[in-house]
C-alpha cells in the first residue's frame, strides 16, 4: 500500500528522447522499434511464469482429467478418463470429511488470529514505552521464527514426559494433573497444538500491520469525539474499526489463503495423525499424490483446492487492485 | 481509582503477553545450552547454567551436515541472485514506462503472488520429473525462483517509483547513457530496497520445506529443513541437539529480519506474502 501510493503523480513516464533535427525518414521505424524494445526487460519474467507457472497450472488441470499413475508415468502413456478423478474423490466420504475440517480449521485459525491480532495490536497501543519494545521484540521473535523452527518447539513444549506446558498446568492445579498427558492422543488436541503454533506466528504480522493502520487514523477525530464525551468503547466501534475496516479485510483474506493451505506445520507435527484425523486437503493430496502416486486424483484434488480458494482470492485481488492507484 | 486498577490491569495483560510470545522462543535456545542432564527433568530447569555448547556439537557433527548447510546457501543465494537480476528488469521497465499490456502485466504479478503453491506440488514435481530435475539442486533453485519473483518485482517497483525520474533525465541531459544513469544515479539509490527484498526471498527460500522433502531423494541433496524435519525421528528424545540444530537454523533468519521488519509491515500487505 505504501509503496503503490508514492509511484502517482512522479515524473514524466514515458521516455522518448526527442532528437531535434533527427531525419524525418526512418524516424518512425526507429519509433516502433524503441516501442517494441521496453517490453525487453519483461521476456525474462514472462518466460518464468509461463514456464514454471502457467505449464503447471495447466498440466495440473489436463492430468487431473487422465488416468495418472506411476505406470502411466513410467510409459508415458496418456489416458484421458475425462471427470473421473473428480467422480471419484467427491463420492469419497475421506475427502468430504478433510474438505470439512480444512474448512473449520481455516475458520478457527482466522478468527483467533484476527481477534488476538487486534487485541495486541490495541494493546501496543496502550502500554507505557519499555514494556511496548518488550513487546515488539518478543513479536518479532515470533513473527520470524521460521514455520519449521516453530512446530519443532511446539512438540518439544508440548512433550508428555517433560514439557513444560504439562509441568505448567500441573504445578497451576486448577486444570487438574497433567503429568505424562499426552497432546497427540486425539484429533482435536492435535488440532489445538498446531492451532496454537499457527496463531502464534501469524498474530505479529496482524497486529503490526493494525497498529499501523491505527496510527495512520487523523488524531483530530479522536480528540474530536473526547470533547464531545465519547467513551473509549464508543470511539473504537465508532472511528477505530471503520478506518481499520479495508486492513482487515485484506488481513482477514490473506490469513484465509495461508491458513486454507498449510502444509508445514501439520506435516511436521504428526504426519496427519492420529489416524489421519488432522489431515487436510493440503496433506491429503500428498498423501494421494506423493506417498500413493495416484497422480491423477491428487491433481483434482488440487484443482478443487484452487477453486475453493478462489472464492477467497478473488475478493482479495480485487480490494488489492483498488487500493493501487496506478493499476 | 478504577483509573490506577485499569493502568495495572493492562499491564498485567502487557506482560503476559510478551511472556506467551517470547517464551517458546527461549525455551528454544534455552533448552540448547543445556547440560543433558538438565534436559529431561520433571521439574523444568529455566536458566541454562552452567550453559554448555555440546548439544550444538552433536548436531553440527551428524553425519551430512556441512552438505545440507552448503545446499541451503548454495540454493537460497541462487534464488537471490536469480529473482533480484529478473525482477529488477521487469521492475524498472513498469516503474519508468508506461506502454500498452502494462497493466495486464501488473495483474500477472500479483495473481502469481496469490498462486497457492502447496496445491501445485503434484504438477510442478511431474514437470520437474519431465525436465529430470527431480533430486537435482537446479529443481528447488527454479521453484523458490519462481515461488519469490512476484513479490521481489512487486517490491522492487515500488522502491523504484519512490525515487524520483528527475534525477535520471538530469543524468541524462549531461550525457549519461541510460544504462550509465541506472549504474550510477538509480541503483545506489536502490540500495536498501533491493538489500530488503533480497533478504526476504532469502528467507523464503531458507525456510521452504514441503518441495525440499518431497523433490529431493538423496540424503546428500537435503536442505537443512528437511534435515530438522528428520532430525526428531533420527534423534529419538534428544531434545537437546534438536533445539541446537533449530536454534542453528533460525539464526540467521532472525538476524536478517530484524533487518528488514519495518520494511515488511506496509510492504506485506501490499506485496502481500507471508514472511
Amino acid at each position: 500500500m505504501v509503496e503503490g501510493q508514492a509511484e502517482a503523480g512522479i515524473g514524466p513516464a514515458v521516455a522518448t528522447p526527442r532528437r531535434n533535427g533527427a531525419p524525418a525518414r526512418g524516424r518512425s521505424a526507429v519509433r516502433t522499434a524503441r516501442r517494441l524494445l521496453i517490453y525487453l526487460p519483461l521476456l525474462p519474467s514472462l518466460f518464468a511464469f509461463i514456464v514454471l507457472l502457467g505449464y503447471p497450472v495447466l498440466l495440473a488441470v489436463l492430468i487431473s482429467l487422465q488416468k495418472m499413475g506411476l505406470r502411466e508415468l513410467v510409459q508415458r502413456t496418456t489416458v484421458w478418463i475425462g471427470l473421473q478423478n473428480y467422480a471419484a474423490i467427491l463420492a469419497d466420504p475421506t475427502f468430504w470429511a478433510v474438505a470439512v475440517r480444512t474448512l473449520a480449521f481455516t475458520a478457527v485459525n482466522v478468527g483467533l488470529t484476527m481477534l488476538v491480532g487486534t487485541v495486541v495490536a490495541l494493546l501496543l497501543g496502550a502500554l507505557g514505552r519499555w514494556l511496548r519494545l518488550a513487546l515488539s521484540i518478543s513479536l518479532v521473535l515470533a513473527w520470524a521464527t521460521p514455520a519449521l523452527t516453530a512446530s519443532v518447539i511446539f512438540q518439544w513444549l508440548f512433550d508428555s514426559k517433560f514439557g513444560v506446558v504439562n509441568w505448567a498446568l500441573t504445578s497451576i492445579g486448577i486444570f487438574g494433573d497433567f503429568t505424562n498427558h499426552s497432546w497427540f492422543a486425539t484429533g482435536l488436541s492435535t488440532f489445538g497444538v498446531i492451532s496454537l503454533l499457527i496463531v502464534w506466528q501469524a498474530v505479529p504480522f496482524v497486529a503490526f500491520s493494525l497498529r499501523a493502520g491505527i496510527l495512520s487514523i487523523p488524531t483530530e477525530q479522536y480528540e474530536a469525539a473526547r470533547v464531545d464525551g465519547a467513551s473509549d468503547r464508543a470511539i473504537f466501534r465508532r472511528i477505530t474499526l471503520p478506518s481499520l475496516l479495508p486492513l482487515i479485510l485484506i488481513l482477514t483474506f490473506l490469513s484465509a489463503i495461508w491458513d486454507f493451505k498449510v502444509f508445514t506445520q501439520i506435516w511436521t507435527v504428526r504426519q496427519g495423525g492420529p489416524a489421519g484425523e488432522t489431515v487436510t486437503l493440503a496433506i491429503y493430496a500428498y498423501l494421494k499424490g506423493i506417498t500413493g502416486a495416484q497422480y491423477g486424483l491428487a491433481s483434482a484434488v488440487a484443482v478443487v483446492m484452487v477453486v475453493l480458494l478462489a472464492f477467497v482470492l478473488i475478493p482479495y485481488i480485487r480490494t488489492m487492485l483498488r487500493t493501487q492507484d496506478d493499476l | 481509582m478504577p483509573r490506577r486498577l485499569r493502568r495495572i490491569a493492562i499491564n498485567a495483560l502487557g506482560v503476559a503477553t510478551i511472556l506467551a510470545f517470547a517464551f517458546p522462543v527461549y525455551w528454544m535456545a534455552s533448552t540448547a545450552f543445556k547440560q543433558p542432564g538438565d534436559i529431561q527433568t520433571y521439574v523444568p530447569k529455566f536458566v541454562p547454567f552452567p550453559p554448555t555448547l555440546d548439544n550444538f556439537t552433536t548436531a553440527v557433527t551428524r553425519p551430512y551436515f556441512p552438505d545440507y548447510l552448503r545446499n541451503s546457501l548454495v540454493i537460497s543465494i541462487s534464488t537471490v541472485l536469480l529473482a533480484l537480476v529478473v525482477g529488477l528488469l521487469a521492475a524498472m521497465a513498469i516503474a519508468r514506462a508506461r506502454f500498452r499490456g502494462r497493466k495486464s502485466f501488473l495483474l500477472l504479478v500479483v495473481v502469481a503472488q496469490m498462486a497457492p503453491f502447496e496445491a501445485l506440488l503434484i504438477p510442478m514435481y511431474l514437470v520437474l520429473r519431465q525436465a529430470n530435475l527431480l533430486n537435482q539442486i537446479p529443481a528447488l533453485i527454479l521453484t523458490y525462483f519462481i515461488f519469490t519473483l512476484p513479490f521481489t518485482i512487486w517490491a522492487l517497483r515500488g522502491f523504484i517509483a519512490g525515487i524520483p525520474a528527475d534525477l535520471e533525465e538530469a543524468a541524462m541531459v549531461d550525457g549519461a547513457n541510460r544504462f550509465q544513469a541506472f549504474w550510477h544515479v538509480v541503483l545506489p539509490l536502490l540500495a536498501p530496497g533491493l538489500v530488503a527484498t533480497s533478504i526476504f526471498a532469502f528467507i523464503t527460500a531458507w525456510n521452504e520445506f514441503l518441495y525440499a522433502y518431497v523433490l529431493m531423494r538423496d540424503t546428500a541433496n537435503f536442505t537443512l529443513p528437511v534435515w530438522l524435519a528428520t532430525f526428531r525421528t533420527a534423534f529419538g528424545t534428544d531434545w537437546g541437539g534438536t533445539m541446537a540444530a533449530s536454534t542453528l537454523f533460525t539464526l540467521p533468519v532472525l538476524v536478517f529480519f530484524l533487518l528488514i521488519q519495518n520494511r515488511m509491515v506496509g510492504g506485506l500487505t501490499a506485496g502481500s506474502v507471508k514472511g
